[in-house]
């Protein structure tokens, strides 16, 4: 370590060596080792700040150790489970959607035929009422009856398990809401470690470029408190922007 | 306007795609055909059956924006109407699209009503 103390070395140590070598040329043993004593004394504190400096480059080096077997970890295991673990959430989502579809897509065809069967049934029914119906039309129309309700008893089950099964499907936002979960506590310690990583590189936060968005690809739905620009609030809001271009 | 109209709807999403196909049955459009992306969308478009397209503006390969383009300086295409179903709602890519020649803009989340509203509107100006 180069000695920053600007008196020179004769100075600070020449009158002691001239003892030392005298009382060794004397043979007085307490003497010689008074004076080595002394020596050694006066070099103690920066022997101390050498040992200090050492430590605490032993430690940076340690922290810097255990952080890059942290982030080595993070990109050869985590991070790509991650990305699977998202690919699976997209996979859950993806098939509660069609599921949903699909019952919906089959409850249309029981409601649109309970619905017709209702409006053929009304009319003769109407005048059965009013009592001008002919003993013919009534005998259609008790014949209609006994039709229309087991169908439509049966087509109204239907449409109730189909329901209940819609019901059944919403689960996938418990299931995919606990793996996002997991992988936003991920990103949150990436985060960690990253800032500690930049902080060990004595890097400056925040001082390089954002990379700039892809405008023409588009970005995505909005997330509020993220989304830079201003937004439309609504389709309101769109209408009137285009109105007011001339659309 | 004819409900024989065949409409081809581009989203990378099949439920999306799905979704807007159930809402177009339900308005008594039937002939409704699907891509996945610009990319797939344009050659089905230059082969000339399709009457109104509906897309997605940000997807992988081809984005809805570059579609509208390459729709509009396609001389055989250039009138066709283009209704902008997305989740892309900056004002200034809502004006992007304007001045791209959109013929209509519906920001996702979006409902049955707004999607026949404009379907109507476009279509009546087509008509006239």
């Amino acid at each position: 370590m180069a000695n920053p103390d600007p008196v020179p070395l004769a100075a600070r140590y020449g009158a002691r060596i001239e003892a030392l070598a005298a009382a060794l040329a004397r043979e007085d043993e307490n003497g010689f080792f008074a004076v080595l004593d002394e020596i050694l004394q006066s070099r103690k504190p920066a022997l101390i700040g050498e040992l200090r400096d050492l430590t605490c480059n032993l430690q940076v080096a340690l922290e810097r150790f255990r952080l890059d077997a942290r982030l080595a970890d993070f990109a050869e295991k985590e991070i790509p489970d991650a990305r699977q673990r998202l690919a699976h959430v997209l996979k859950l989502t993806d098939e509660a959607a069609h599921r949903t579809l699909d019952l919906i897509e089959r409850s249309g065809p029981p409601a649109e035929r309970t619905t017709k069967a209702i409006q053929a049934l009304a009319s003769p029914w109407k005048r059965f009422r009013e009592r001008r119906i002919e003993l013919k039309e009534f005998h259609e129309l008790l014949k209609r009856m006994d039709a229309f309700l087991p169908t439509a008893r049966a087509d109204a089950e239907l449409i109730r398990r189909n329901l209940n099964e819609m019901l059944l499907t919403q689960a996938y936002q418990d299931l995919t809401g606990q793996i996002i979960r997991g992988v936003i506590e991920l990103v949150h310690e990436i985060e960690a470690a990253l800032v500690e990583l930049a902080r060990l590189s004595g890097g400056e936060p925040g001082t390089a470029e954002p990379a700039a968005p892809r405008s023409s690809h588009g970005e995505g739905p909005a997330v509020p408190g993220i989304t830079q620009g201003e937004l439309a609030a609504g389709q309101q809001d769109v209408d009137a922007l285009l109105s007011g271009l001339g659309m | 306007m004819s409900k024989d109209l065949k409409f081809l709807v581009v989203d990378d999403f099949s439920t999306m795609r799905r979704i807007i196909k159930n809402l177009l049955h339900e308005l008594g459009y039937r002939n409704v055909t699907e891509a996945d992306d610009g990319t797939t969308a344009l050659p089905m478009l230059q082969e000339g059956d399709v009457d109104f397209l509906i897309t997605d503006w940000n997807m992988p390969g081809m984005a809805g924006l570059d579609l509208l383009k390459a729709v509009r300086s396609d001389p055989k295409l250039a009138k066709l109407p283009v209704l902008m179903l997305t989740a892309e709602a900056k004002r200034e890519q809502i004006v992007e699209a304007a001045q791209a020649g959109v013929s209509g803009y519906v920001i996702k989340p979006f409902t049955a009503e707004t999607l026949k509203e404009k379907l109507d509107k476009i279509l009546g100006a087509v008509a006239k």
